[in-house]
């Protein structure tokens, strides 16, 4: 303590300002690992519902509402199915819904990005005014208004959904390309004879690279949310196994007016809440590392 | 000046999407626009009673027309008429009830989590990087990952069901109450959607603040002030705040869109009386007159809060002050 006190004020800030990076350090690292360890257990459950879940999720295997039991270790639902197998089936119906999503918006955010950072001009102010457009609608109404339209089912989930999550992947693209495109070896290679289309698809992207995982991942999160909401309001596929219309049935026989919201709302939320935390935590850290190696 | 005529054309921009979304989307749906105009009920009637229809709402005319009419009607603030109630009710009617409940539990959350959010938000700040900030910061995090409308269906349960603090569903007990009794039942039945839209509304009003002053507490007029001996409250709301004010506004109201439509879901938790429940009975009833109703509501209101704040720029930046004249 003496000797830092005696100690100039330069020394004294880059004590303090490393000390700071280092429990920022701690933190993305720790992130990153809850993410990965609960996406892992996530992915496992999604890849071998089978294996894992007691009853097949689509059968009737007991009488319907039951209080958990030795048999059905969350109860039943309103159609005498199992909870607990209901569960596990939804991870693959969510996690593959919103990576679907996020594929799909990333990739259209990432072609409007690179176009609009790179080429500048009008191109540059019609497609970010459109993006503008697109944000400044009222997401959830617009969403089930489209929904409504097409009908419910999970592919137009996927749809309705895709079309409005390019909008905030495409302005974060543009800035980095904007940020790139005036870098000295993006000069070289246009020097060197590069044609618009050889930059964007060679040298641009592997700047942007990091930048569009990282949105995969966190747009995945964003769109696991939008889609239980969707399903909550009886929008999804409504024989399909997802969290939200496991909830959209919950709330439609009453569970929370009764005890059966201890087994049929809680642990459901809860695995939304995990699998969009789970994603979360993975993007923050990777944005996180992105901007340290650019400063 | 200049700026405020460019966003101003942008607002009427959105809006002219708005409205064209409302028109063209059961136009270009597969199927015949008919049954999505007039309802349901429209393959039951007789043919004479369809073309009288189709008649009536334009669609045996060429789609430019079609738009012109469509254009016409909404000046005259004709927006159809919903088909849930058989007595017939146009849509603004319906939209002008629901609105009032609506507009009431949103305010007060968005100003509830402006204020909490920010607070927490400057606090945060100013003790960058330290465990209890970074504590923070992941309680924001796990927050904005719980499905807001799943808060909901907790809270029911346990305030309403078994502790009987509040009342479950609509936004008035009925019969209604007299007085200042009613205003204390609209309160107790408004606490609940709030809380859960304040919990969903804070983690953006926290980021946006932290964010803002990150930036500024690292500035060299910041330096100055504490040079100068200025109380560490008064750096951080004089000469910080302030100056984060301005970006906190604009990167609010980029992310108003998001946060205002959610309140559809919660109000169909709680079964409050407002645009967003509406709406969720309208998906059941396939209304789709009250849901493009319901949409151009929730923008119109986007647009309205976006000028508001483009009029309180001035006030907030005096920079814009001396542009302005």
């Amino acid at each position: 303590m003496t000797t830092q006190a005696a100690s100039p004020p330069r020394l004294f800030s880059t004590l303090r300002s490393l000390r700071l990076q280092s429990s920022r350090r701690y933190l993305i690292r720790l992130s990153s690992w809850i993410g990965m360890i609960a996406l892992t257990f996530l992915l496992v459950l999604a890849i071998f519902p089978n294996l894992i879940a007691p009853y097949n999720s689509t059968e009737r295997v007991a009488l319907p509402l039951q209080k958990p039991s030795r048999e059905n270790v969350l109860g039943t639902n309103d159609l005498g199915q199992d909870l607990c197998s209901e569960l596990i089936a939804g991870t693959r119906a969510s996690l593959f819904t919103g990576l679907i999503v996020s594929f799909l918006s990333v990739l259209f955010g990432t072609l409007v990005g690179l176009i609009s950072g790179y080429l500048g001009g009008w191109a540059d102010s019609f497609l970010m005014r459109f993006t503008d457009l697109i944000l400044v609608l009222p997401f959830l109404p617009l969403v089930i208004l489209l929904s409504v339209y097409l009908g419910p089912s999970q592919r137009n989930v996927i749809i309705v959904l895709s079309l409005f999550f390019w909008a905030g992947p495409a302005r974060l693209i543009r800035a980095q390309v904007l940020h790139l495109r005036e870098d000295t070896y993006i000069e070289a290679a246009r020097a060197l004879g590069a044609n618009s289309l050889q930059i964007m698809t060679d040298h641009l992207w592997s700047g942007v690279r990091p930048l569009v995982l990282a949105q995969i991942v966190l747009v995945a999160s964003a769109s696991i949310l939008a889609e239980s909401s969707l399903s909550f309001l009886g929008l999804g596929d409504p024989s399909g196994k997802s969290w939200g219309t496991m909830l959209y049935f919950a709330r439609a026989s009453g569970a929370f007016l009764s005890d059966a919201w201890k087994w049929w709302v809680l642990p459901t939320g809860l695995m939304i809440t995990l699998t969009v935390l789970s994603l979360g935590l993975i993007g923050y850290s990777l944005e996180q590392r992105i901007s340290n190696s650019v400063s | 000046m200049k700026n405020f005529y460019r966003r101003m054309l942008e607002f009427g921009l959105t809006f002219f999407l708005a409205i064209s979304i409302n028109f063209f989307l059961p136009r270009l749906m597969p199927g015949d626009p008919l049954k999505l105009i007039a309802g349901s009920a429209a393959p039951q009637l007789g043919k004479e009673r369809v073309d009288a229809l189709r008649a009536q709402y334009g669609l045996d005319k060429p789609l430019p027309e079609q738009y012109l009419i469509y254009l016409k009607q909404l000046a005259r603030g004709d927006l159809g008429m919903s088909f849930r109630y058989s007595g017939g009710r146009t849509v603004v009617e319906v939209l002008s009830e629901n609105f009032r409940w609506t507009l009431l539990i949103v305010s007060i959350s968005l100003i509830l989590a402006l204020f909490i959010g920010s607070a927490l938000g400057i606090w945060s700040a100013g003790r960058r990087g330290d465990s209890l900030d970074l504590g923070m910061l992941s309680s924001i995090y796990v927050l904005r990952s719980i499905p807001p409308f799943w808060i909901a269906m907790l809270l029911i349960p346990i305030l309403a069901i078994q502790l009987h603090i509040f009342p479950v569903g609509d936004s008035y007990s009925i019969p209604r109450l007299e007085g200042w009794e009613n205003v204390k039942d609209i309160t107790r039945h408004a606490i609940m959607p709030v809380i859960v839209l304040t919990l969903a509304y804070i983690p953006t009003a926290f980021s946006i603040m932290r964010a803002a002053m990150f930036g500024i507490m690292e500035s060299d007029y910041i330096r100055t002030a504490r040079a100068k001996g200025v109380k560490n409250i008064w750096v951080v709301l004089r000469h910080g705040l302030r100056n984060a004010l301005l970006p906190v506004l604009t990167s609010f109201m980029v992310d108003l869109g998001q946060m205002l439509g959610g309140v559809t879901v919660i109000e169909a938790v709680f079964n409050y009386r407002g645009i967003g429940n509406m709406m969720f009975e309208a998906v059941k009833s396939r209304d789709y007159p009250l849901l493009q109703g319901g949409f151009l509501l929730f923008t119109i209101t986007i647009l309205v809060l976006n000028i508001l704040t483009e009029l309180i720029y001035p006030y907030l930046d005096p920079r814009l002050r001396r542009s302005a004249i």
